[in-house]
């Protein structure tokens, strides 16, 4: 039977943008990654089914669809005013209950996403489905990926190594893997998915407001302040005899050379 | 007396203890018991250091099983009963920190820079927004306080040796992973960047002569890093990138060699104890955090340093 995948994503801001003090969204690097492996195992098997799962706030709606017009299947949104200022506790807990309500051979997901960048949700995700979940995934070897098992590789501080293991499980994949989506074909540039793209509450998957949110959540974000660094007043020497003397001299007394 | 749970750094053992100083900034030096956790290493290095040092038998915890070590922490919890538990920031250890968080059900701060106590109450600091902002978390709850603590952040000196007691840790694991470890692609010969004193990196200013930053770290004695923008260009590899999704090194001099300093890479370098860079504008900013800016071509610069190098070996004589 083909493979039934989930790919957990999620929309940042563009930190291209973010000094512009703009609202633009991206699809986290990672989870572009973890939805391009997903159409690539398609490409090779039409009968896989993709769906993708987001919890986030409604504006990523047109993202959202974006990705419908590629060969994904079904989309969910999840969100709810009720679900701000949650932390990574309760991003997983949601989409782990979302996730063990489908029929599901693969969570695919991004390693850590750019603006929180704690790689905590899908660690989380696969704990609270009793799966396991691999970091860093570079590559899916899509002749040994079934609903049995997976054979990939992942990178970590000694290098690249070649793992498997079962399936169901959750596999994290990251930039370094260069997986790339596809364009949208031509006609599927305006064609309405809106049939397929479901919107969901917490509520819908039987969460309470004391659950979610600020109320639910193990931390909070007490301050966020710009990053400051100590400034040196530093000498500006040129690439001249003197120059250079003055690099050695100070690797000298730093005691380096 | 507070409790602390340290669990072993499995990439560089050794530095194990110095998660040891965020135990410090949160209790003081003498306002805690230390006990560590070691998975297949020897517990002597640790002797004199930790309270308490827990050996997982050899048998339990194979090849990095993250879902057989959270369930021996989590058991280690529930006997010790822990005020907080660190863990390093390795891809293990965040592969074990969110899991153990959800078990015990307690909030998770990832990737910790610095802690202090204000009112008696823990605030954590983390880089978030890509490297652009410093977030101070608060823990809500009963639970553990539970981190990874982001490698080289903090360093621990030990004052004087603490009497140690071992035990062994022998419970049977019910929860393993199906993970196994078919081969290795490309294994890291080198060492760490991180364990240089010098560093000679190189950014998108020095593409054309990468291949020459070698010569020049051999001469001092240090390594080769680089800047994100040299690894996405396929020059340089992923284990020597410096920054904010790369490594944080701490060395006595770091070499700059045409980077412009961006948010993401200086992220890195907090550790760093001086800075020469070498740039064609004066104005990038990694020359206002550098003691010594040498204003040109990158390139040029190696080569002219390689000549004038007393302690370079393939000086031309
Ligand atoms: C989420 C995120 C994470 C990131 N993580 C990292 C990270 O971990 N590490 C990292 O490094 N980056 C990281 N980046 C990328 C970062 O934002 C910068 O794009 C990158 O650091 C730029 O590298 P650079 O300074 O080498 O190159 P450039 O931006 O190209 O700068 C080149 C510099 O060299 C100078 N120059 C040009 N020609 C010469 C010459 N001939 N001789 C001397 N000087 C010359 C220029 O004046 C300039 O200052 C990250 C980005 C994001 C969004
Ligand atoms: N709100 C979310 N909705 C869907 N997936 C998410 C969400 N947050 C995190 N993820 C997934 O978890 C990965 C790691 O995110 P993080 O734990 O925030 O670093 C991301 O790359 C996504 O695949």
């Amino acid at each position: 039977m083909p493979m039934k995948l989930i790919c957990a994503v999620k929309f940042v801001p563009d930190p291209d943008r973010l000094t512009a003090g703009s609202q633009g969204l991206i699809l986290n690097p990672d989870d572009t990654c973890a939805l391009g492996v997903a159409l690539d195992v398609k490409s090779r098997d039409p009968g896989v089914t993709i769906e993708v799962v987001t919890l986030g706030p409604l504006s990523v709606r047109p993202h959202m669809e974006d990705l419908l017009r590629l060969a994904v299947d079904r989309g969910t949104l999840i969100w709810d005013p009720g679900l701000e200022d949650g932390d990574g506790f309760v991003t997983s807990r949601v989409l782990g209950r979302y996730i063990a309500g489908r029929a599901c051979d693969c969570v695919l997901t991004g390693t850590h996403s750019l603006d929180g960048g704690s790689a905590q949700v899908p660690v989380q995700i696969a704990e609270s489905l009793g799966l396991d979940q691999m970091t860093g995934v570079i590559r899916i070897d899509p002749d040994r990926f079934d609903r049995t098992r997976a054979v990939f590789q992942a990178m970590d501080e000694t290098g690249v190594t070649i793992w498997e293991m079962a399936m169901p499980g959750v596999l994290s994949l990251t930039r370094e893997s260069g997986y790339k989506l596809p364009y949208p074909a031509l006609t599927d540039l305006r064609r309405d998915v809106s049939e397929t793209l479901t919107l969901l509450t917490f509520r819908d998957l039987g969460f309470s407001a004391a659950e979610v949110g600020r109320a639910g959540s193990r931390i909070r974000v007490a301050a966020a302040n710009p990053v400051t660094y100590g400034e040196k007043d530093p000498k500006i020497v040129g690439m001249d005899d003197e120059g250079i003397t003055q690099v050695v001299d100070f690797l000298k007394k730093q005691g380096v050379c | 007396m507070k409790k602390t749970c340290i669990f072993q750094d499995t990439e560089t053992p050794e530095k194990t203890a110095d998660l040891l100083a965020a135990a410090v900034r949160m209790y003081g030096r003498n306002g805690f018991e230390s006990h560590a956790v070691l998975v297949n290493t020897p517990p002597e290095k640790f002797t004199g250091r930790f309270h308490h040092v827990i050996q997982v038998a050899e048998s339990l915890a194979v090849d990095h099983d993250p879902r057989a070590i959270t369930e021996i922490l989590e058991t280690l919890h529930q006997t010790h009963g822990f005020d907080s538990i660190l863990i390093p920031g390795t891809t293990l250890g965040k592969m074990i920190a969110p899991r153990l968080a959800w078990r015990l059900k307690t909030g998770l701060a990832c990737g910790v820079t610095d802690l202090t106590v204000r009112e008696g109450r823990v605030e954590i600091t983390r880089p978030a927004g890509s490297g652009t902002v410093l977030e101070t978390i608060v823990p809500e709850g009963p639970g553990p306080v539970l981190m990874t603590i982001r490698i080289n952040a903090f360093e621990y000196t030990p004052e004087e040796t603490v009497p140690t007691r071992t035990s062994n840790y022998s419970r049977p694991v019910t929860t393993r992973s199906t993970l196994t470890r078919l081969g290795v692609e490309h294994p890291l010969e080198s060492r760490d960047i991180r364990e240089y004193e010098v560093l000679v990196a190189g950014g998108g200013g020095a593409t054309r002569c990468f291949q020459k930053l070698k010569p020049l770290a051999d001469a001092l004695n240090g390594a080769v890093a680089a800047s994100r923008k040299l690894v996405d260009q396929g020059i340089a590899k992923r284990h020597i990138q410096v920054g904010q999704s790369g490594k944080t090194v701490s060395p006595k001099v770091y070499l700059a060699l045409g980077i412009h300093g961006s948010m993401q890479h200086l992220a890195g370098l907090r550790g760093a104890a001086s800075i020469i860079s070498v740039n064609t504008s004066p104005r990038a900013p990694i020359c206002r955090l550098s003691d010594l800016v040498v204003q040109g071509d990158a390139c040029e610069f190696i080569e002219k340093l390689m000549d004038k190098l007393t302690c370079n070996p393939h000086k031309n004589t």
